[in-house]
C-alpha cells in the first residue's frame, strides 16, 4: 500500500491542504505548531479512520468548522484507489472507497501502518487505559478477528453496565462477554508474548545495554497456553463468582476492559521510575517491534509515521535508528532540524508552517 | 429549506419523524404529493388510515394481522409443535418468505437493550411461555449481534429447563457468496460452525 495524494479539509489547522507524495521517504521540515504533527495524524486517520494520538473525532475538526473530510489516492498493489474518510460534528464517520462506503473494520484489513511521535510517553505515564488502546491499535493490524471480537466485547459491556445501572437482569450479556472477552485476552497474551523478545533487544541496543521487560496483566488470570473453550469457561466462572458485587457496585468489575500491561525498566516500574528519556526509548523500540511483527505478519511493509522522533538523539544514533527501520515503502517524517543522512538523499521534502506545505527542490 | 406554506412545513415535519427520512428526503416527499391529483393524495391518506384501523396484533403469536388470531396461527396445514421466535414482524415476513419452515411464528417485538431500557418485561415473553403446550422445539432467530444473542441466551435459559429442544439459526457464508469476498469475522464464525460432510 502506498500513500500518492492527500487532500485534507479543516482537519484541525489544515484548513485546505493538497499534497502529492512519493515512494520512500517524505520528510516535513517545520516549527512547532506549524502542523507536521496534524498532518501525520491526518495521515492516520486516512489509514485506519482514528487518531493515533487517542482525539475525539469532533476534537479533528479545525475550530469554528462543521466537517473535516480526508481524501487519499491510495495504491493497493499498483491499482490507486481514492480513499475518503469524513466526520460532521455529532454525526457518524463515513468511510468511502471509490465512492462506495466501506466499514471502519475493512481500513484496518486494507491497511498497516506504524506511528511514533512525543505522545508515545503516556504509555508509560498514563492510566491502564492508554496501554490497552495502544495494545488495540496495533493487534487488530495484527489479527484480522481482533477488532470484531474487540467491539462485540465492548458492545455487550455497555449493554451490561446499563442493565447494572438500572437494576435489570445483566447475565444475558455475560454469555457474550465470556465468548468474546475470552478470544480477547488470548490474542492479547499471544501478542505482548510475539512483542517482547524484539522489543526488549531494540531496547538493549539503543540504550546501550538497559533492560526492559513488559508482562500482559489480565484482569482475570489465565493460562495462555489453554485453548480458547478453556478461558472461556473461566471467564463464566468469575463472572458468576463477582455478580453479586457487581450488582451492589452497579458496574462490570471484571474482563478484559481492566487489563493492563506492565513496563518495567532495569527491573523497576516504568512509570514511577522510569525517566522520559528512558520512556521515549522504550517506545521506539516498540514500535521498531511492531513494525517487524507487523511486516512479517502481513507480508508488507507497514506505512511509518515518525514524529519528531530524532528530537533528543544525537547522529550517531539517529543513524542507527532508521537503520533499524530499514527495508520500509513509505515513511512520513516531521522534523524541525536536518534527518539522518540516509534519509536526505530520495524521496522528497517539504517545507510546512501555519499549515500549509510546500514541497522544496 | 423552508417554505412560505404552513400546511407543507407540517407534513415535512411529520414525514421527517419517519425512520430512515430526514428533512430533505422529505422535503422531497412532501413536494412529491403536493403534485400528485386529489385522488392519488386521497387513496395515501386513507392507505394510512386504513392501516391503523384494522391492523392489530394476533393475541397468540403477537404479529400484525387483520385477524385475530391471524392467518398463520390459524393455519391448520402449519405444524404447531415449533416454533421459530424473532424480533420483529419483518423478520417473521422473511423467515416465512424463505419457505424452509412450516411452523408457528412468535414475535418479541424488540430485543434485550438496557441501554434503550428494554428488559425482558417490555419484549412478548409472557405471551410465548403460555402457548408451549405440545411445543418441542423453538428455533431462536434473533439477529447475529450482541443484542440478538443476548435475548436467544435469556430465551435458551428460561426454556431448557422446561424440557423443550432450543436451537439457533446458523450463522456463517450467505448462499451465493464468495468466499474471497466474507469478512473475516464471518469467515471465522463459517469455520466454527462447520459440519460433517
Amino acid at each position: 500500500m502506498l500513500i500518492d495524494h492527500l487532500r485534507t479539509s479543516d482537519f484541525r489547522n489544515l484548513s485546505s491542504l493538497d499534497i502529492a507524495f512519493s515512494p520512500g521517504a517524505n520528510v516535513f521540515y517545520g516549527d512547532n505548531g506549524s502542523g507536521k504533527t496534524n498532518l501525520l495524524e491526518a495521515l492516520f486517520v486516512l489509514c485506519l479512520g482514528r487518531s493515533q494520538r487517542r482525539a475525539q473525532d469532533q476534537v479533528l475538526v479545525r475550530n469554528d468548522c462543521e466537517v473535516f473530510r480526508l481524501v487519499g489516492k491510495v495504491r493497493y498493489n499498483g491499482r490507486s484507489q481514492e480513499l475518503t474518510v469524513a466526520y460532521q460534528r455529532g454525526g457518524k464517520k463515513k468511510v468511502e472507497l471509490d465512492g462506495a462506503p466501506i466499514r471502519i473494520v475493512e481500513l484496518f484489513e486494507r491497511h498497516c501502518v506504524v506511528a511514533a511521535g512525543p505522545e508515545d510517553s503516556e504509555i508509560f505515564s498514563g492510566p491502564p487505559s492508554v496501554r490497552r488502546e495502544f495494545i488495540d491499535l496495533y493487534l487488530s493490524q495484527y489479527s484480522r478477528t481482533y477488532l470484531e471480537d474487540l467491539r462485540h466485547y465492548y458492545r455487550a459491556l455497555a449493554q451490561k453496565n446499563a442493565a447494572l445501572k438500572r437494576e435489570m437482569d445483566s447475565t444475558p450479556f455475560d454469555a457474550l462477554l465470556a465468548r468474546h472477552g475470552s478470544r480477547v485476552m488470548k490474542a492479547r497474551a499471544e501478542f505482548t508474548d510475539a512483542l517482547k523478545k524484539p522489543a526488549v533487544g531494540h531496547y538493549h541496543t539503543i540504550s546501550g545495554g538497559e533492560h526492559l521487560d513488559l508482562a500482559y496483566q489480565p484482569s482475570i488470570p489465565f493460562n495462555p497456553a489453554g485453548s480458547i473453550g478453556e478461558i472461556e469457561s473461566l471467564v463464566v466462572q468469575s463472572l458468576d463468582a463477582i455478580r453479586k458485587r457487581e450488582a451492589i457496585v452497579g458496574s462490570s468489575l471484571i474482563g478484559p476492559h481492566r487489563d493492563d500491561l506492565a513496563f518495567r525498566i532495569m527491573g523497576q516500574p516504568a512509570k514511577t521510575h522510569g525517566s522520559q528519556g528512558q520512556w521515549r526509548t522504550a517506545a521506539i523500540s516498540l514500535k521498531l517491534a511492531l513494525y517487524d511483527l507487523l511486516r512479517r505478519k502481513r507480508g508488507v511493509a507497514p506505512v511509518l509515521l515518525l514524529d519528531e522522533i530524532f528530537a533528543e538523539l544525537d547522529t550517531k544514533r539517529s543513524h542507527e535508528l532508521i537503520n533499524l527501520f530499514g527495508g520500509f515503502d513509505q515513511l512520513f517524517l516531521t522534523t524541525a532540524l536536518e534527518p539522518p543522512e540516509p534519509l536526505r538523499k530520495g524521496g522528497c521534502r517539504y517545507r510546512i508552517a501555519s499549515g500549509t506545505v510546500q514541497e522544496i527542490h | 429549506m423552508y417554505t412560505s406554506s404552513e400546511a407543507v412545513e407540517k407534513l415535512i415535519s411529520r414525514l421527517s419523524r419517519l425512520p430512515g427520512i430526514g428533512r430533505k428526503s422529505a422535503a422531497r416527499l412532501a413536494f412529491h404529493i403536493l403534485k400528485l391529483s386529489p385522488g392519488e393524495a386521497g387513496e395515501l391518506a386513507d392507505a394510512i388510515k386504513e392501516v391503523k384501523e384494522k391492523v392489530g396484533w394476533c393475541s397468540i403469536c403477537c404479529n400484525i394481522s387483520e385477524t385475530d388470531p391471524c392467518p398463520t396461527c390459524s393455519d391448520p396445514r402449519r405444524r404447531r409443535e415449533i416454533i421459530c421466535v424473532v424480533e420483529e414482524a419483518a423478520d417473521a415476513a422473511a423467515v416465512d418468505k424463505a419457505e424452509g419452515f412450516n411452523g408457528l411464528f412468535h414475535v418479541l417485538g424488540g430485543r434485550l437493550s438496557p441501554l434503550d431500557g428494554i428488559g425482558p418485561d417490555d419484549l412478548r415473553i409472557k405471551e410465548l411461555l403460555v402457548r408451549l403446550t405440545g411445543v418441542t422445539e423453538i428455533i431462536i432467530a434473533t439477529n447475529p449481534n450482541v443484542e440478538g444473542e443476548a435475548t436467544a441466551t435469556y430465551l435458551s435459559r428460561l426454556l431448557k429447563p422446561m424440557g423443550i429442544r432450543v436451537t439457533r439459526i446458523a450463522r456463517g457464508l450467505p448462499v451465493g457468496a464468495d468466499l474471497e469476498y466474507a469478512d473475516s469475522a464471518t469467515l471465522a464464525r463459517a469455520l466454527e460452525g462447520r459440519q460433517e460432510y
